[in-house]
Order: structure tokens, then C-alpha cells, then sequence
């Protein structure tokens, strides 16, 4: 068991001392009160009380907490923005939580060579409000790009709404400053989109959860800004329909920024924060849209609309402008917290299965969900076949809480049947790692181990997840 | 079994109401549009890190008396800025009250609110420095039912021109006497019961619709007597101008031979709490080249005791915003709270700003014919 949060046993009066004198007295915190805010993250029900929150502002004070973590053995979870889904951050085996939102300098934008250099802490929506500037997008697009931090990001290679033309965080990851749990400094890639000197621990690190070494600065590849975008809606009368309709979009040649789809249960609850007039009547709501040129979004758009319209679209609207359109997808982009509106507690789940089998996977969610009697609401990314079926339930209610958890473990099951993953975007954490082994099989899992003691010999970094 | 924790049993203090607390669901949205983590970039400062606090304490995790649930509850300026883009539709505002019940409670007030919460309880001495201070003279009792001017507290004394210019502004609004304070004050430091009996109190002497010149006290009351008992003045008087010839001519307000630029700082309550932007920029626009504040939805600072309590913490709030409002070279600021009036004047003034401070209401009386 992971989950079992570790006795506040309390870090030695003489780790204590040295963190202070690493980064100062108001950048250790270790009372019950200070260090309550960083025992969760935003997955539901995972929690455990760090012994110590450590705020550090340069990769040199990182450099000197992790080596001593690792000469004391003392357990350190790197965190962000707070916004994981899988328990990633939460400190179970207590230890120091390291927290790096403090670290918010962008150094760099550049036009010429099309890249941006930040610091971990600074936000996804920072970074490309910075690109943007000056006439550049960065392309990632995760849903909580507003709270995310680009360290956190690249720990976990957050995918979003762009993913179908625009990839996930890693395409888009050049180069990485990474310290490692002993306490070196190395630079990973670096300013050049052709560079194979060496294995590609850019891409390793990427993903890697805050396990293997943690991340101090960030240069990431930048696209010149499309001249526009538009986004559509279409409404079904089940989210299957709207599944073979993303399939035909694809096939018919056309690669659009964003598909997205809602169920009903998800167009009411965003419906009702958002207030957008969307047809609450529909099965399924598809967001389908496009960037480029005037002509070529335009173009795209019709294309899509008429994919919909033959697989049985009930209705379609396209967005007048593109602030319609950025209201479109920001209502898509909450999502989830307002599907807490049906109930408190909202477990969801990331399973991701090839796009042809959407449509077969969505119907499987739905015969689940009956099976074990809970009240499952799906939103995803119907592009790339990543679905967020969500279950909703009273936090108290303990019956519904194990029928909830059944009905996880036959989607698992089922999304692997159908050549899918376990998680698409959110990671693993501490919340899937029982059903690794299952998705990448023993020999994997045991070169993980290596790969992680090679990094992390003392097995400090984020214990108990990924690699240990 | 997906690997969920082991269910803990969790006891209930009952201090916070349940349903409010359960409905976070701790996506971090409010972060980025919260003033004091804005400045500390720290957990701790922000609304879910502060709901993660609470959680404690209702769950007798964390004693009441612990530092950080008391500083952290006190460093909140209650500006409410998380709701409007919580999609989950956490009410942070009444959770803070509830916090706030607990950790500014009897001896554990602090004085400067103490003194405050009593003081703007006594009446007769609120009517009789309203008329020292030349506000607008009450009417007598409430004759009945119609749209009635509410003075407020400190609005009264401190900027007595808000009711004389609403008088202009709406010749023989009735102004009924024997009014005191809504109770606001009281609400958001701690004194949430005394705060609800003072707005009751004020439905009752004031027994038709209430019309306030305050952002803060119109949510609170709108909390407490519900939406159609309240007006507040921008939105009031966007509807009855709007209604066939009741607009009365307004001259652009010029300084030196050209029309004033003005800027808007929003009532963060009026905002957040009751949804109302539009009205008052609409007004602005009637008298004066508008100019948008990038900042005009972000908190001054003065946030009910916040500036008196915490100055310093005040002054960091509120600085970027001077640096707005120096770069837009602006002839006034217009507000539609009187706690942002003062701590815009007061801040301005430190730093020589050659920016006026006015109320919605001032401003529109200098375009009003002579």
C-alpha cells in the first residue's frame, strides 16, 4: 500500500538548520498550520503532511537542499502549481515538499530563433502570454494552463486542447537545467531542434513525474502566432455519434487544432457556470475548431461541419469571433470543477485509446457505468482519444465511493483491451501506479527501477511513485 | 480497486457550512486572479490553500489559535475575486465570514475592528456627524414602500458630497431618518450574526427598496434581505434614465477646455458578489472620455478594516495600481465604495497624484446643468 500517509516523524534539528541556511529562515516551513496548504494537490482524497515546505528561489539553493536530501536520506517532492490529478505531489512519504512557484523569471523570448527560456514557476498561461507578445504561440494547452507551471508541465508532459495538429508538452521541450537528487546541475538539450548528441534525456526527463531530477529552467520551441482561429460547436444525441464524427473529420483529411466533446451531464454543469446558451437538450456537444490562415480556418471549419451534419449533427454554431471562440474553449477548459457541481466528490480518470475506437470505448463507459449504478459524466479530448470519464458521488457515501472504484478498474481493463493507456495527460502519481505494471509489463517496470536508481541513488526524489 | 486511500474518519466542528467547504474541489482557478498570492506566489495566500485551512480546522485537525489559520484569515482582503471564476461555484466570501466568526471572535478581535463594529453602532452619533460634515439631510420616518436613499456609516461623515450629489442627481429622493449602519462592517470581521441583525434592522428603516451608494453594502444587504430589496445607485440609475425623458441632460465635465479622462475602480463586492460592471462604466461614458483601468477589477487595498488593520499590506496591494493610474495620466478615478474612496485618496495623495478621487455620483453631478 502507497497510499498510507507516513507519521509525521519530523526532520532533524540539524537538516532544519541547513535548509534555513540554504534558503533562509522564511523559506522553511514546518508547523501543522504552514504546511497544511502543500499536503494535497488537486486530486480528490490523497493527502499526507509534509515535515517540511521549502521555497526555493535559485537553482543553487535546489542544488544544496537536494544534496543534503540525499546525504540524510530525507524524501523531497517537487511541486508547481498544485493542480495534479493523480496525486503526483502529495508527499506521502512525508519528507520536504520543494516548491518552485517562486521561480518566475521568463529570460527569454525570441523571435529570431523562435524559442522561450523560463524559469519552472512561471505559469503555462505566463509563458504564452510572453510569446504572444510578440507575435508567438506556444502551442501547449493544458486546461489549467492559468495555474499550471511550466515545471510542472514538462514533469508531467501536460497534453490539453491543441494536442490533434500541435502534440503535447514534449514536442515543444528543447532543452531542460535539471538538478539531480545529488545535487549536480546539468543541462539537458539546449536551444536546437536537431541536436542527438547523446540519449535523449530531454525526453526522459519529460514525464518523469519529479522522480529522476528536478527541473530549474525551461527553453521551449515557440510557432510563429496563427493569423486567425475560429472555433464550432455540434450537438449530438450521444457522445458514440460524436466520436464517429471526430473519426470522419480525421479520415477526411482534415487535422484541426481542437476536437473536443461533452456529454449532457457535462454541458449542463458548464452550462450552468458559464452561462454560453448551449443546448442542454443534446447528448453530446463536439467543439471542433481550427488556427491558420483567414481562408484555410474557414475552409477547415465548413469541412468540419459538414463531417458533423453526415454523421447525424443535430444542430451546429459557429463562433462569430474569436473572443466567442476563446469562450467556447475556456468553458471547455472548466470542465471538471464544474462538474463538482453535481455532487462534491469528482473522481475522473484520463484512460486514452486509439481514435477509431472512440466511439466503442465511450459506449463501454456507459455499459460501466450502468453495471455498477454510479453517475458517470465523460468530457475529453475526442482528437486524441483521451476521455475523462467522471464519476460523481457523495463524499461520505462509502458504498458509492467502492462502486465508483469498480467501475474504474473495468475501464482500466477495458481501455486496454482496445490498445489504450491508462493515462493519456495526468500521469500516474500515487493514484494508477497499481495499474502499471499492467499497461507497461515487468521487464519495463524494472528498467524504470534502474533508470531511476542510476538517477536517484538514494531514492529521495518523490518516493514511492514512479521508478521506486 | 483504483488505489484509493483508505477512507479516514473525519469529525465535523461544525464552524463552516458543509456544503460550501465540500465544493471546492481544489482545482487552483482562483489562483491567478487573487491579489495576495499574486504577491507571495505562496499556497498558503490563496483561496484554495485558505479553504485547505479551513478544512483543518472544521475537522479539528488545526486549533483556531494556530498562527497560520489566523494570519492566513486575516491577510484575505475578502475581495471575492475567486467566485465569479470558480466553476465549481464556491461562495469563498461566506466562508470567510464564517472563518473570520472564528478567528476574530470576543478577545480575539482585533481592536481597531472591535472599535469600529461598536462605534458605527451608535445611531444618533452617526446622524449627528452626518450633519456637522453637511450629507445630504434626512427626510423623516420611511413614508413607505418606494426607492429609499440609505446614507451609510462612514460614508456619511467622511464623504458627506456622495448623498448631496444623489440629491441632485434625483431631486425628492426620500432619505429616511433614524438609519444607522447595514451591518457589513460587522460581517466581514468577525461579527457575522451582529452583521445580519443590523441589515434586518435597516430592512426595517428603510422598509421600501434600498438605494446604497456603497458597492460593499449593497452585497451584503442583497446577502442578508435578498436582490430586489437593493439597488445600488449606478444600477438604478442606468433603469430609470433609461426610461422615457427621466434622463436629465448631462454636460461633458471638462478640465482645462477639454473633456476629463476618468477611469473606473470597480466596488470589488459589487463586482464579485452582485455582477454589476457594466452600469457605472455606462454612466461614465454620459459625462467623460472613459478610460479602462487594466486593474480596475483587482482590489485597492482598502477592503473594509483591511487598510487600517494591515497598511502595509494594503500599500503592496494597491501600489501597481497607482503605477496605472500615473501612466494613464488620469483627471479622476471614479469609485462607487466609500472604502475605496478613502484608500484611494489617501494613497494618491502620498503620492502627490495629480489623479481626483470621485464617486460615481460626484462625477455625474458636475455634469448635471447647473
Amino acid at each position: 500500500m502507497t497510499t498510507s500517509p507516513a507519521p509525521a516523524a519530523g526532520l532533524a534539528p540539524a537538516i532544519l538548520a541547513e535548509l534555513r541556511a540554504i534558503v533562509g529562515d522564511t523559506r522553511v516551513l514546518t508547523s501543522d498550520g504552514d504546511v497544511e496548504p502543500f499536503s494535497r494537490d488537486a486530486t480528490p482524497l490523497f493527502r499526507a503532511r509534509p515535515d517540511a515546505v521549502v521555497l526555493p528561489s535559485t537553482t543553487a539553493q535546489v542544488s544544496a537542499v537536494l544534496a543534503l536530501a540525499t546525504r540524510t536520506g530525507t524524501p523531497v517532492v517537487p511541486r508547481g502549481g498544485g493542480s495534479n490529478l493523480a496525486a503526483a505531489t502529495v508527499p506521502e512519504r512525508g519528507g520536504i515538499v520543494l516548491v518552485l512557484t517562486r521561480m518566475t523569471a521568463v529570460k527569454e523570448v525570441s523571435a529570431d530563433e523562435l524559442l522561450a527560456v523560463v524559469e519552472p514557476g512561471v505559469t503555462t498561461a505566463e509563458l504564452a502570454c510572453a510569446a504572444a507578445a510578440i507575435g508567438l504561440l506556444y502551442p501547449p494547452d493544458p486546461g489549467s494552463k492559468t495555474v499550471s507551471t511550466v515545471g510542472g508541465n514538462v514533469a508531467t508532459c501536460a497534453g490539453g486542447l491543441r494536442g490533434l495538429k500541435y502534440g503535447v508538452t514534449r514536442n515543444y521541450v528543447l532543452g531542460l537545467e535539471v538538478v539531480l537528487p545529488t545535487g549536480e546541475v546539468i543541462r539537458t538539450g539546449g536551444r536546437l531542434w536537431k541536436d542527438v548528441a547523446g540519449y535523449d534525456l530531454t525526453r526522459l526527463l519529460t514525464g518523469s513525474e519529479g522522480t529522476l531530477g528536478v527541473i530549474t529552467e525551461v527553453t521551449v520551441g515557440l510557432l510563429p502566432m496563427p493569423e486567425t482561429s475560429n472555433t464550432g460547436v455540434a450537438y449530438f444525441d450521444s457522445l458514440a455519434d460524436a466520436g464517429r464524427a471526430v473519426t470522419a473529420i480525421i479520415a477526411g483529411g482534415t487535422l484541426p487544432a481542437t476536437l473536443e466533446f461533452l456529454d449532457r451531464a457535462c454541458i449542463g454543469a458548464v452550462e450552468d457556470f458559464a452561462h454560453l446558451g448551449l443546448d442542454r437538450d443534446a447528448g453530446a456537444l463536439l467543439l471542433f475548431g481550427d488556427d491558420g490562415a483567414l481562408r484555410t480556418v474557414a475552409e477547415s471549419l465548413d469541412r468540419m461541419a459538414e463531417a458533423c451534419t453526415a454523421h447525424g449533427a443535430r444542430g451546429i454554431e459557429l463562433a462569430r469571433d474569436v473572443a466567442g471562440s476563446e469562450h467556447l474553449l475556456a468553458a471547455r477548459r472548466c470542465s471538471l470543477p464544474a462538474l463538482s457541481r453535481l455532487a462534491p466528490m469528482t473522481l475522473l480518470e484520463d484512460v486514452t485509446v486509439p481514435r477509431p475506437r472512440i466511439a466503442e470505448m465511450v459506449d463501454s463507459i456507459e455499459e460501466i457505468a450502468r453495471r455498477h449504478d454510479v453517475v458517470c459524466a465523460t468530457f475529453g479530448h475526442a482528437g486524441d482519444g483521451n476521455l475523462h470519464p467522471t464519476i460523481v458521488f457523495d463524499a461520505g457515501d462509502l458504498e458509492a465511493r467502492a462502486r465508483a472504484e469498480a467501475a474504474f478498474d473495468d475501464i482500466f481493463g477495458r481501455a486496454l483491451d482496445l490498445d489504450g493507456t491508462i493515462t493519456g495527460e495526468h500521469g500516474v502519481g500515487a493514484a494508477k501506479l497499481r495499474w502499471l505494471g499492467r499497461r507497461l509489463g515487468e521487464d519495463q517496470l524494472a528498467l524504470m527501477r534502474r533508470i531511476k536508481t542510476a538517477f536517484d541513488p538514494a531514492g529521495i526524489l518523490n518516493p514511492g511513485k514512479l521508478g521506486s | 480497486m483504483t488505489g484509493l486511500p483508505e477512507p479516514a474518519a473525519e469529525v465535523s466542528l461544525g464552524l463552516f457550512d458543509h456544503d460550501q467547504l465540500a465544493a471546492c474541489i481544489s482545482c487552483g482557478f482562483c489562483l491567478p486572479v487573487c491579489p495576495t498570492y499574486a504577491l507571495t506566489r505562496d499556497e498558503r495566500s490563496s483561496p484554495r490553500g485558505r479553504i485547505t485551512l479551513m478544512r483543518a480546522v472544521e475537522s479539528g485537525r488545526l486549533p483556531v489559535d494556530d498562527p497560520t489559520v489566523r494570519e492566513q484569515s486575516s491577510y484575505c482582503l475578502g475581495c471575492r475575486a475567486c467566485e465569479p471564476v470558480c466553476p465549481a461555484g464556491v461562495e469563498y466570501g461566506a466562508l470567510l465570514e464564517q472563518w473570520r466568526d472564528v478567528t476574530w471572535s470576543g478577545a480575539r478581535t482585533p481592536p481597531v475592528a472591535a472599535g469600529l463594529r461598536l462605534g458605527v453602532r451608535m445611531t444618533p452619533a452617526l446622524a449627528a456627524a452626518g450633519k456637522v460634515r453637511g450629507a445630504a439631510r434626512t427626510t423623516g420616518r420611511a413614508s413607505g414602500k418606494g426607492v429609499q436613499l440609505m446614507l451609510g456609516c462612514v460614508e456619511r461623515s467622511l464623504f458627506p458630497g456622495v448623498s448631496r450629489a444623489v440629491t441632485r442627481l434625483l431631486p425628492g429622493i426620500e432619505i429616511p431618518s433614524g438609519q444607522g449602519c447595514c451591518g457589513a462592517l460587522h460581517a466581514h470581521s468577525g461579527g457575522s450574526g451582529e452583521g445580519h441583525r443590523l441589515a434586518k434592522s435597516m430592512g426595517e428603516a428603510l422598509p421600501g427598496t434600498i438605494l446604497t451608494t456603497a458597492g460593499g453594502c449593497a452585497a451584503h444587504l442583497v446577502n442578508v434581505l435578498g436582490r430586489e430589496r437593493v439597488r445600488e445607485l449606478s444600477e438604478y440609475l442606468v433603469d430609470v434614465w433609461a426610461s422615457d425623458d427621466a434622463a436629465p441632460e448631462l454636460a461633458p465635465v471638462m478640465v482645462g477646455g477639454r473633456r476629463a479622462r476618468v477611469a473606473l475602480q470597480d466596488s470589488c463586492h459589487l463586482r464579485n458578489g452582485l455582477g454589476v460592471t457594466a452600469q457605472p462604466r455606462d454612466l461614465i461614458v454620459r459625462a467623460a472620455d472613459y478610460v479602462e483601468l487594466p486593474s480596475a477589477g483587482t482590489c485597492c487595498g482598502g477592503a473594509g478594516t483591511y487598510a487600517l488593520l494591515r497598511p502595509r499590506d494594503a500599500a503592496a496591494v494597491v501600489a501597481p495600481k497607482l503605477d496605472e493610474i500615473a501612466e494613464l495620466d488620469l483627471d479622476y478615478l471614479v469609485v462607487v465604495n466609500p472604502v475605496c474612496q478613502r484608500q484611494l485618496v489617501t494613497t494618491l495623495r502620498r503620492r502627490k497624484s495629480r489623479t481626483k478621487v470621485l464617486h460615481l455620483a460626484e462625477l455625474l453631478a458636475l455634469a448635471l446643468p447647473p
